[in-house]
């Protein structure tokens, strides 16, 4: 990459991505809310939240939880910005680790009940997805040869027309990321559930706002992952990207959550045994 | 010079194990130790400064064979004695059958091949030498303090404290000498004695449970010995030779020889607790807590993943060696699952061990040169994080006596430095760009073109995240109670700790420097059967033919991070505190109460996900000791 592109890439990375993230849940909030016979938010909501949780006094019932929270936010914009830079996919995720445990730890780090169950479903929200982002990643290298992004972009053909199967099961791993139904099991997207808010619970003010920009970036991540399916042709990735973010919005609002059980199940299982079909395919097709 | 180093290494700690039994005064068992330690260390180091390769065939100009010969049946007669009194069947046939085949070995192997090149210096070694002397004298010294508490704790009339160490040292010896022998007949006896010395540091206490464990560790490990001078004669009356780099430059051509290999592997996996043998790991808990710190950092252990490594070429590129990585994968999952249903502090440890020794394991049976360095980059980083950790586990063990985490919730509120060193350690364990992870990072990408290997692997690495981060979170678990102090420690308690964390951090850094100096060097040489490119370096970025990873920059980015966090948490102590979220039903008096039915206040508790009926011992303990004994079978097996 020349430093022209890097420097592009940091700021498509660091500034776009997320605002074009707060835009994408603005309208999946509005899709929703049409979806249950209600008007909705302004698309712009997801941003005035952030406006107004910076604006307040800040109230902490652990120190700790500010020093996690920021954290949280480095580990997933060092995710994004390593994507951008086209590096290694593998490193990529386990950088993207890092804010996760660190959301957890923050969580734990205060003696509420919301706090500590809700972070322990975020830990088997995080067993679930982890081998299944690993496999995609495994498929795509034994597709292109590389674990580097860049190796994607010189496929002359779309990831998906080899890689079907494991499309899907980034899909699951994609709705626990995004925290929708049925896989929203340590924080939903509204406050009414057993946990309150689980592993957001203790977070408030100015240090949710910086954990919810965190999330922006986290999906950021996952998109662009998921954007690598169709790499070869800019209408082909906005239509891939826009379809299944539909189908999640879909799927969200037609289930309702299930247990941690069901969910370590079925992502294992399901999520599993697809990829090993589509490794399979790779390995001997 | 190599001659002098060799003999410190190896024959120093034999001579001091002898003075620290029979000196029995604490300050002179203190400078004893110290001195020890201190020679160990230097001369650990001033190896990495000799050639890339070097042999030597005597000690000070002194051939020990016949001495090595005669302890080596001393060393066997102990054991029969230890069976005979405890009337243990398995260990007297065990050390029996040894006895007569060692006898038959002396008898019939070639003398002249016994002599030469009797020790070798390689990179392997010298970072075997580094993990063993320096981590093994930190644990050392650490023990000082310790042991003297825990004999006042226990009230004792006369002190076995000389005991204990004369064999603490003698183990470092003996590892010494395992790793720096390139005569299989040597490794043998080195093998042997550290059996014994584990079987020795287990009873310690001498309660019925601890002389319960410590022969059930002898007789898994002596089963070990068995298949291991098995190996030993089969090849030596095959190939005439018990020289390991002969017999690793004879093995392409002679590949009817994988059995007896796979004999020397079996004994290996016993060494290295590996399922289904963990439990004598597991028993070892009972222990004083130095000792499970060494047999699983800087000792014992690593012999077992040792003898994978130095034998991967004989093996490359077989189908023998693809059911070495599934049988070490397996493990690497199947024991971290394990790790999850645990509360018991030592135990988690315990379980953590297994599963990253399986993982190392893996490495040697892929076998390509970049699994090869991620094999040995686990080994020197799992030595460090896991001795911290059990130090760390046995400092806080003798605050607040228990070891059970849950008792620790909260430790940073009562320990704030032991606890703050813990967390770090577990996190050094399982996050980027700490050496831990970047081992299992090319141990993932070294596997990735084995299916079901690396399905395996992804699932155990995550299975890995959450126990640690839930022991990380739980240490932070603490209501706001105003200051917090610093405790105060004894320095030979605190400065391991500080060592093995800073020791941890600056290894992980300098890693890519590690590996141009040590590494590259040692993967390089290996006569492996894969065609594959080795990695480099650029820029502190280690390169794969397949992938990259950035370790000086991402430490950069790591420390921005934290200084960013540290400024966050700095500005926080100035805000105002609040009660944890209750539902709107805090008590007016304690904030971290809710008001209950009959307006009594109420202190809710929450404990940790085990899940138990899922990944608890009494759940899976079957199934998975099956599965690994089936593994093990088609593993031996492959090598007919």
């Amino acid at each position: 990459m020349t430093s022209v592109q890097v420097f592009l890439a940091l700021i498509a990375g660091l500034f776009l991505a997320p605002l074009a993230v707060g835009v994408l849940t603005g309208v999946d909030r509005r899709v929703t809310a049409r979806l249950q016979s209600r008007i909705g938010p302004p698309i712009l909501q997801p941003f005035y939240d952030i406006a107004k949780l910076l604006g307040k006094e800040p109230m902490l019932a652990n120190h700790w939880l500010a020093f996690c929270s920021l954290l949280y936010l480095a580990g997933a914009v060092t995710s994004v910005v390593l994507f951008f830079l086209q590096a290694d996919l593998l490193l990529i995720f386990f950088v993207q680790a890092v804010g996760s445990v660190f959301l957890v730890i923050g969580a734990m780090t205060v003696p509420s009940p919301y706090s500590q169950i809700g972070a322990h479903r975020e830990l088997l929200q995080i067993i679930a997805y982890e081998p299944l982002l690993i496999l995609v990643i495994v498929g795509i290298f034994l597709t292109t040869g590389s674990f580097k992004i860049e190796a994607v972009y010189a496929m002359e053909q779309p990831l998906l027309f080899k890689l079907p199967l494991l499309f899907l099961v980034l899909g699951i791993a994609l709705t626990i990321k995004l925290r929708k139904s049925p896989f929203d099991i340590s924080a939903s997207h509204h406050a009414h559930q057993e946990i309150v808010r689980g592993v957001y619970t203790e977070y408030s003010g100015p240090y949710l706002a910086i954990v919810e920009i965190a999330h922006w970036f986290e999906i950021v991540l996952i998109l662009g992952l998921l954007s690598l399916f169709w790499s070869t042709s800019v209408v082909g990735l906005v239509l891939l990207l826009g379809i299944t973010y539909f189908v999640e919005i879909l799927v969200d609002n037609t289930t309702s959550r299930m247990t941690w059980r069901w969910m370590l199940g079925t992502a294992w299982i399901t999520g599993i045994t697809f990829s090993l079909i589509n490794l399979l395919w790779l390995y001997y097709g | 010079m190599p001659d002098t180093l060799l003999f410190i290494l190896v024959v120093v700690p034999f001579i001091a194990a002898l003075g620290l039994y029979a000196l029995r005064n604490d300050s002179l068992r203190m400078v004893l130790v110290l001195a020890t330690a201190v020679l160990l260390t230097g001369s650990s180091l001033a190896l990495f400064s000799h050639e890339t390769v070097a042999f030597s065939s005597t000690l000070l100009g002194i051939n020990p064979q016949p001495l090595i010969v005669l302890l080596d049946f001393v060393v066997l007669f102990i054991i029969l004695a230890v069976g005979l009194s405890a009337k243990h069947r398995l260990i007297i046939y065990l050390a029996g059958a040894q006895i007569v085949l060692l006898a038959v070995f002396k008898l019939v192997s070639p003398a002249e091949a016994t002599g030469q090149a009797m020790f070798l210096v390689d990179p392997l070694a010298k970072l075997m030498v580094f993990v063993v002397s320096v981590v093994g004298s930190v644990i050392v010294i650490h023990a000082l303090p310790y042991m003297k508490n825990h004999e006042e704790h226990l009230h004792l009339t006369t002190s076995r404290q000389p005991q204990f160490f004369a064999v603490m040292v003698l183990f470092l010896g003996a590892m010494n000498g395992l790793v720096l022998t390139n005569d299989l007949g040597n490794f043998y006896f080195f093998f042997e004695v550290t059996t014994l010395c584990s079987f020795l540091l287990i009873r310690h206490d001498l309660t019925d449970e601890a002389k319960a464990n410590s022969l059930r560790a002898l007789w898994i490990n002596s089963l070990g010995g068995l298949a291991l001078l098995i190996g030993l004669l089969w090849i030596s009356l095959d190939l005439g030779t018990v020289n390991i780099q002969q017999i690793l430059a004879m093995t392409p051509e002679a590949a009817f020889l994988l059995l007896p290999i796979g004999l020397l592997c079996f004994a290996g996996l016993t060494k290295a607790a590996q399922l289904p043998f963990q439990s004598w790991l597991l028993g070892a808990m009972v222990a004083p807590t130095p000792t499970s710190a060494l047999l699983h950092s800087a000792t014992m252990v690593k012999a077992g993943v040792y003898l994978f490594l130095r034998f991967s070429p004989a093996y490359s590129g077989t189908f023998f060696s693809t059911t070495v990585a599934l049988v070490g994968a397996f493990t690497f999952l199947a024991a971290a699952a394990l790790a999850i249903s645990q509360s018991n502090g030592k135990k988690i440890l315990a379980y953590s061990t297994v599963s990253n020794l399986g993982l190392i394991i893996a490495c040697a049976g892929v076998g390509t040169p970049a699994a090869i360095a991620a094999g040995m980059f686990l080994i020197m980083f799992h030595a460090v994080t896991k001795a911290l950790l059990f130090l760390c586990v046995g400092t806080i063990e003798q605050r607040i006596a228990s070891r059970d985490i849950e008792d620790m919730r909260g430790l940073y509120a009562v320990m704030p430095v032991t606890a703050l060193i813990a967390v770090l350690g577990a996190l050094t364990m399982i996050l980027p760009p700490f050496g831990m992870l970047l081992g299992k990072w090319m141990a993932i990408e070294a596997s990735a073109h084995n299916i079901v290997l690396v399905i395996i692997l992804a699932l155990g690495s995550a299975v890995t995240v959450l126990y640690w981060a839930r022991w990380a979170g739980l240490f932070m678990t603490y209501p706001f109670k105003g200051r917090i102090y610093a405790e105060s420690q004894p320095a030979m308690t605190r400065l391991p700790l500080f060592g093995l964390i800073l020791g941890a951090l600056l290894l992980s850094f300098y890693a890519p420097a590690i590996y141009n100096s040590l590494i590259y060097p040692a993967i390089s040489i290996l006569p492996l059967a894969m065609p594959e490119a080795v990695p480099g370096t650029s820029w502190g970025i280690l390169v794969m033919e397949r992938g990259s990873f950035p370790v000086i920059p991402l430490f950069l980015v790591a420390a921005l991070g934290l200084f960013a966090a540290i400024y966050f948490y700095k500005v926080a102590g100035k805000v105002k505190p609040t009660g944890p979220y209750l539902s709107g039903a805090q008590s007016p008096d304690n904030e971290n109460e809710y008001i209950g039915p009959l307006r009594q206040s109420i202190l809710p508790a929450t404990s940790n996900y085990y899940l138990e009926k899922i990944f608890g011992e009494s759940t899976i303990n079957r199934w998975v000791n099956t599965t690994a004994m089936v593994l093990i079978l088609l593993m031996l097996g492959g090598g007919l």
